[in-house]
């Protein structure tokens, strides 16, 4: 079956859609505010016409092309350009401020080629056991699950942890606009029918990473003149294989986490990446604890290997029940039905040798994702050398038309706008914003499975003890707090004892 | 892609063609321009896919461009609302569905009248949803499970979210019968498919079960259609059941109201000539959606029908406002 499928990726027109989709996928994903929903999406109609591999090939490739994409702005400009890249951002952009622009990006490619190819296996050899074990996620064990999101977040990803909790909180208080998940009703729209749908993730992204940056750099401006800002040299960029080699734990255990939540539905990839990114900080902490959120290597390849991990993991109940979880793999689910393979269980009964050959042709567009990925940089690094005055207006028109297209709303501007100005405010004042993302993305999912647990156990709370799934998590909880209450007590000790020996 | 270049370019000459020998045959001038057809749900979904096939075997036809435009948000409602403010001149559709049409402004302000505001054309589709339980579940039929829900335990039933057609088709028979149904909404059909094939739910009300139900993993206990589905007609309707609700899946075009009726019937008639087509089936078919023709009087009928039945269903239950 698998060399058939491999007879069958000996057609031209797999390899040119499978460099077309990755190339598309990487400019679309670059873009702030074009994600791999709308790229796909404009695709399908392109994909009419042609057989079903090479169709599907470039719409997965696509996919993912879209999610490593979204580093490259972040890391050369600060600017997310998709929600799964803001944790990328964090030690990638610092990287780029120390001329290793280059050196980041390609940790980023390496780090998401692993991450595509560890989750693509996993799709291929465990879809069925995976799916099934997706099915046992019901409402209360989502719940425990999106509070364990959420601890580590808090608890691990860095800054003060008070702040952190804070930033979520409003995160989660946003999401109650709109309507409400259970009853139906509208909640602070003001009869606004715009705001119905509640505060959409992209504008809210848009705003606080881009209009926030471009706020700041308005606002920087009088103390140096345009000309004397000082233009970050490029370093030389070479990444050893040492050095990934050195990562191979990070990037497994981000892969792992990676796939396991995109198979769960409607969490997607920006969670896994900070989970991840939050992870790979706190091991780290016995080896070189400071330089996380300064420009460490670990920080870019963690969240990347996370996030472009998710497209394997998401597709595997899109394909194995024709159940996706969010709305990229319900567009692909639709692109795989309009090509006669319908996703279900009879998906690979029926089409094996077409999904296997899908799948090795995922596995080998890693070949063209690295040689394009790395003939971009040479043209993409000089982007840091833009001037601001020219680069700001740029960022601004993209923000704008981004935040526009999610629905063709004005309404979703001017949330861009509004969400600018609190990212402007919250990163002049020191407060952390990926807490603030991660509150917003889960919040009504949060609330929605607790009420749907509720709901299926007619109020009792046992619900969320009967199951060991979710008895397990709550006791993870437990644990992290434990920990980091414990770690936290520990180095205050510390440096009071170090604070009295010098007196 | 050359040949879908390629094919474009037939097409396009092809429309150009049909478009002249149309100018000159026919006495309206009705279309001179390119139309727009709405889609009030994002791009790459099946309404979305259904509804630019029908567009693109359509340009033939009427001799002009057709162009999809999707405009999603608000369950529908926010592109409802655009093109009953558009003008009614024939060239602003929309291909819409049940919930914007008749569920969704029988329970809160929409900002248009579905009766008043609009003009049916056709309809062309609309999945089938069924009442749906675990493949090991006791209940073997429809009356099993009422009559289960009936003896003291309470049985769940997921659907795709809160206050939609199916929550209000069994909320319905759950008074009917006294039967202790409890709703628990989800985010999509999907979702609720996924809780009920891992135990969550008791019962889901849901579309796109067909190859779920045929590879026994769930049963299908009944239809919440007026009608059997073609796939599984052994199945009876909540109706032939004998429980007296049914939520009819509607997937149509309709216009602004004020539109020429002459335009209306032309476009009825072109619409109803490509969605009978044996292509179009074929097409659909692969999109695991059923092809069902009504008339636009008939679509008319239904939306004002059960447009009544909800509003009564919905101040009952005290959601309306």
């Amino acid at each position: 079956m698998l060399l058939d499928a491999f007879l069958a990726l000996l057609d031209i027109w797999v390899l040119v859609a499978a460099v077309f989709g990755i190339v598309v996928g990487i400019v679309i994903g670059a873009i702030p505010g074009l994600g791999p929903t709308m790229a796909i999406a404009l695709l399908i109609p392109v994909t009419f016409s042609m057989a079903p591999i090479p169709a599907i090939t470039l719409l997965l490739g696509v996919y993912q092309g879209a999610i490593f994409g979204g580093s490259i702005s972040a890391i050369l400009l600060n600017v997310p350009g998709t929600p799964s890249s803001a944790a990328t951002a964090i030690d990638g952009y610092a990287m780029a401020r120390k001329g290793q622009g280059g050196k980041a990006l390609r940790i980023a490619l390496y780090a998401s080629v692993f991450g595509n190819i560890f989750s693509c296996l996993a799709l291929m050899m465990l879809a069925q056991p995976l799916a099934s074990m997706a099915l046992s996620f019901g409402p209360a064990e989502m719940t425990t699950l999106l509070l364990f999101a959420l601890a580590v977040i808090i608890l691990f990803g860095g800054g003060a942890k008070l702040d952190a909790a804070i930033m979520v909180l409003i995160g989660i208080c946003a999401g109650i606009i709109g309507l409400d998940p259970i009853a139906g009703t509208p909640r602070f729209t003001f009869n606004n029918f715009a705001l119905e749908n509640g505060f959409q993730l992209i504008p809210v992204l848009v705003g606080l990473f881009a209009m926030s940056e471009v706020f700041l750099q308005l606002f920087n401006r009088p103390k140096a003149s345009a000309g004397a800002q000082e233009v970050p040299e490029l370093l030389p960029t070479k990444v050893g294989l040492a050095e990934m080699w050195r990562m191979r734990t990070t990037m497994f255990l981000s892969s792992v986490i990676g796939t396991f939540i995109g198979i769960l539905p409607g969490i997607g990839s920006t969670v896994p990446a900070f989970m991840s990114y939050s992870l790979a900080r706190s091991r780290s902490r016995s080896r070189d604890p400071s330089s996380f959120g300064k420009g460490a290597a670990e920080g870019v390849a963690a969240p990347e290997a996370a996030n472009n991990a998710v497209t394997g993991g998401a597709l595997i109940p899109t394909l194995a029940l024709g159940i996706p979880g969010d709305a990229v793999t319900a567009v692909i689910l639709g692109a795989f039905m309009l090509q006669g393979l319908a996703p279900g269980p009879f998906l690979f009964r029926d089409y094996g040798v077409e999904v296997y050959a899908i799948f090795e042709a995922l596995l080998l567009s890693s070949i063209p994702c690295i040689i394009f990925g790395l003939l971009l940089f040479r043209v993409a690094v000089h982007v840091i050398r833009i001037p601001p005055r020219h680069l700001f207006p740029a960022i601004t028109i993209l923000a704008l038309l981004g935040a526009f297209s999610v629905n063709n709303s004005m309404v979703d501007v001017w949330v861009m706008l509004g969400a600018g100005i609190v990212g402007f405010l919250l990163r002049r004042s020191g407060f952390p914003l990926p807490p603030l993302l991660i509150g917003l993305i889960l919040g009504k999912s949060l609330e929605q499975s607790l009420r749907q647990a509720l709901l299926t156990s007619g109020g009792s709370l046992e619900i969320f003890v009967a199951s060991p799934i979710a008895a397990g998590f709550l006791v993870t909880i437990a644990l992290c707090v434990i920990a980091a209450a414990v770690f936290h007590l520990r180095t205050r000790n510390k440096s009071e004892k170090s604070a009295t020996g010098n007196v | 892609m050359s040949f879908s270049q390629f094919k474009k370019l037939t097409l396009a000459l092809a429309a150009g063609v049909v478009g002249l020998t149309a100018l000159f045959a026919s006495a309206e001038e009705y279309p001179s321009r390119p139309v727009t057809i709405v889609v009030p749900y994002g791009a790459g979904g099946t309404t979305d896919i259904s509804a630019r096939k029908l567009a693109a075997m359509a340009e033939p036809l009427i001799g002009q461009p057709i162009v999809v435009e999707n405009r999603p948000g608000g369950s529908g409602t926010n592109a409802m609302r655009s093109v009953a403010a558009a003008k009614p001149d024939g060239y602003t559709l929309i291909a819409t569905t049940s919930s914007p049409l008749f569920v969704t402004p029988a329970l809160r302000p929409v900002g248009y009248d579905p009766v008043k505001d609009f003009v049916p054309i056709l309809n062309y589709s609309g999945p089938f949803h069924g009442v749906l339980v675990k493949a090991d579940s006791p209940y073997q039929n429809i009356n099993e499970l009422i009559e289960g829900a009936k003896s003291g335990s309470t049985l769940t039933y997921g659907t795709a979210g809160a206050m939609g057609g199916a929550h209000l088709a069994f909320t319905s028979v759950s008074r009917e019968t006294g039967a202790d149904l409890q709703h628990v909404p989800f985010d999509g059909g999907a979702a609720a498919t996924a809780a009920v094939l891992g135990g969550h739910v008791n019962i889901s009300l849901v579309p796109a079960y067909r190859d779920l139900v045929q590879d026994s993993q769930l049963r299908l206990l009944a239809v919440l259609d007026g009608t059997r589905d073609p796939d599984f007609p052994d199945v009876p309707t909540l109706k032939e059941s004998g429980y007296d609700v049914e939520f009819p899946s509607v997937v149509g075009v309709v216009a602004p109201a004020g539109t020429d009726p002459a335009i209306v019937s032309k476009l009825e008639q072109v619409f109803t000539q490509v969605a009978a087509s044996d292509e179009y089936k074929a097409f659909m078919a692969k999109l695991n959606q059923p092809v069902r023709i009504m008339t636009g009087e008939e679509l008319g009928e239904t939306i004002a029908r059960n447009l009544e039945t909800y509003r009564a269903l919905a101040k009952e239950m005290g959601q309306s406002k």
